[in-house]
């Protein structure tokens, strides 16, 4: 009988994020068949709706089920033209209208917000000089980023990052709550 | 890796064009699309280039029924060895009888002919471009196949080879595989009836029979090891041993045909994974879901993506599965669909498509490009 009992749920908009954060995962030391990917099924622009409709279902999953499992839940949504700030508020204010408790410290719920896109994060990687106001171009194959993350991931872990867009400062914060 | 197919008159394919230009590709469409008949006329080329004569391979029933033409036509563009390849070949069928030949196969590397043969008359091309021998050749058969490898053909032998031994076309069907194998196979039959012995030609590799093992030992609970046990002079089973926590280390062999359908699916697709290690691969792989459980899917569709992220491998998947479509669809899917006695057409994924719906929900409402 096969064995596979997803633990790490990644919740987001589109291939290239789901490769971007399973990679990251992996290279951090996490098991690649724990992981179970939820990106949108729809076409392409619809992501961030799908993120914000799926966010409070799967808080809530995580926390009838974390006292069995040892779950954690990774969420990417691009800011696009918001800050970082207001982005947060969209997937806060989607737990109150589900009637649900804010995120905890304690609670192993990641969400990693880059501005303006996931395209800053991966250029940033790419060492090319970035700024979150560009819209830097996507990649013809989504996993042309993977040989520049297990560099950004050492980069994190020894807290050696440089120059890194806020957005990402604002995501090694969100790192450590699953780390 | 395999950048176009061409395709005319051959079932529901004329004049029919696929460019692939991502190292995954999903093929996706209705029952009776034409999907299947890209793998199987590849397969028939395969085969052609392995020498078996082309009266053993074609078929009339394979020419599109609503045509008049008598030549079956098949162009491959495949990059590899550092250039771009280009292959042409045509079948001729005689009126009323049942005799096919090839009318013509060219090969090109890097817009420079390595190979003309036409109406039974071979012209060569050495690697260095000058012109060559001129032949006669028997045209019931490749010409490609028929030429033995010189230290002037390198660039002609290099295409014979990897069409036979680094495109893997599978439609893997449990059913019929059997337990045991007389002696070790290189290649890995359609169907995959054949991977005991195919697995015994890989396990003379002892790296690659430990990766293709750890593999599956994170994949099913107790997994332990194969193990060939001799039957007779020259007739050797597969076994695969599991053990449990209560048991300690003591293990329970089961011979592979024992194994449930999807175990042996399973088993197979991670070997697949495991020889992509071994150099570059196209793998053609005709719903390689099928009796896979819901929750092993995704792990080995996103080893797949990432070996062929990495460059490691080529991918084309034809999948009927809502979560191939939905990890997918919408990045490197087509959709191929026809009427009833028309040719097989092409569409990509627009960017308007599963806007309101997952793309998943949009193919089994058949609103798909609607």
């Amino acid at each position: 009988m096969t064995n596979r009992k997803a633990e790490i749920l990644i919740l987001c908009e589109d291939l290239q994020q789901e490769v971007f954060a399973r990679s990251c995962l992996i290279a951090y030391g996490f098991n690649r068949r724990k992981i179970r990917s939820l990106k949108s099924p729809k076409g392409k622009g619809a992501g961030s709706q799908f993120v914000l409709e799926s966010f409070p279902n799967e808080v809530r999953v995580y926390r009838s089920r974390s006292a069995n499992l040892a779950l954690f839940l990774v969420v990417l949504i691009d800011a696009d033209n918001y800050t970082h700030r207001e982005r947060l508020s969209h997937l806060e204010n989607t737990l109150i209208n589900a009637g649900l408790a804010p995120r905890m410290l304690e609670e192993k719920i990641a969400v990693f917000i880059p501005k303006r896109n996931i395209e800053t994060w991966i250029h940033y990687s790419m060492h090319e000089v970035v700024n979150e106001e560009n819209i830097y171009p996507k990649l013809s194959n989504q996993s042309d980023c993977k040989p520049y993350l297990e560099n950004l991931i050492a980069q994190c872990r020894e807290d050696r990052l440089i120059d890194p867009p806020p957005s990402l400062q604002h995501g090694r914060a969100e790192l450590r709550r699953i780390l | 890796m395999l950048n176009r197919i061409y395709i005319d008159n051959f079932k529901s394919l004329v004049n029919f064009e696929l460019v692939i230009d991502k190292p995954i590709q999903l093929l996706m469409g209705a029952n009776g699309a034409g999907k299947s008949n890209i793998f199987e006329i590849l397969l028939k080329v395969q085969s052609l280039l392995e020498g078996k004569k082309v009266q053993e391979i074609f078929l009339f029933s394979d020419l599109t029924r609503w045509q008049n033409s008598l030549f079956l036509t098949i162009e491959l563009e495949i990059s590899g060895n550092n250039g771009l390849y280009k292959y042409e070949l045509s079948i001729g069928y005689e009126p009323e009888g049942r005799k096919k030949r090839v009318d013509h196969e060219r090969l090109w590397f890097n817009s420079k002919p390595l190979l003309n043969f036409e109406k039974g008359e071979a012209h060569l091309y050495r690697d260095d471009q000058s012109v060559g021998p001129v032949y006669p050749f028997d045209w019931s058969q490749s010409a490609i196949a028929a030429l033995p490898s010189r230290n002037d053909n390198k660039l002609l032998t290099w295409f014979k080879e990897h069409l036979s031994d680094n495109l893997i076309i599978i439609k893997i069907n449990p059913i019929n595989m059997t337990g045991e194998s007389e002696r070790g196979e290189a290649k890995l039959k359609a169907n995959a009836e054949n991977f005991v012995s195919w697995y015994s030609f890989l396990s003379e590799n002892q790296g690659r029979a430990f990766e293709i093992t750890q593999q599956l030992r994170d994949v099913f609970n107790g997994f332990s090891h194969f193990q060939f046990v001799q039957f007779g002079e020259s007739i050797k089973a597969l076994r695969v041993h599991f053990s449990s926590e209560e048991d300690g280390n003591r293990t329970i062999g089961y011979r592979f045909d024992e194994l449930s359908d999807g175990q042996r699916v399973l088993i197979i697709l991670y070997a697949l994974l495991g020889i992509l290690k071994d150099g570059f691969f196209t793998l053609c792989l005709d719903e390689p879901d099928n009796y896979v459980a819901l929750s092993e899917i995704q792990p080995w569709l996103t080893s797949l993506f990432d070996l062929c992220g990495e460059g490691k491998a080529q991918a084309i998947i034809i999948s009927h599965h809502p979560e191939l479509i939905n990890y997918l669809a919408s990045d490197v899917g087509v959709w191929l669909e026809r009427q009833s006695n028309r040719p097989t057409r092409i569409k990509r994924i627009s960017e308007e498509e599963g806007k309101d719906l997952p793309l998943s929900e949009l193919v089994a409402r058949g609103w798909i490009n609607d």
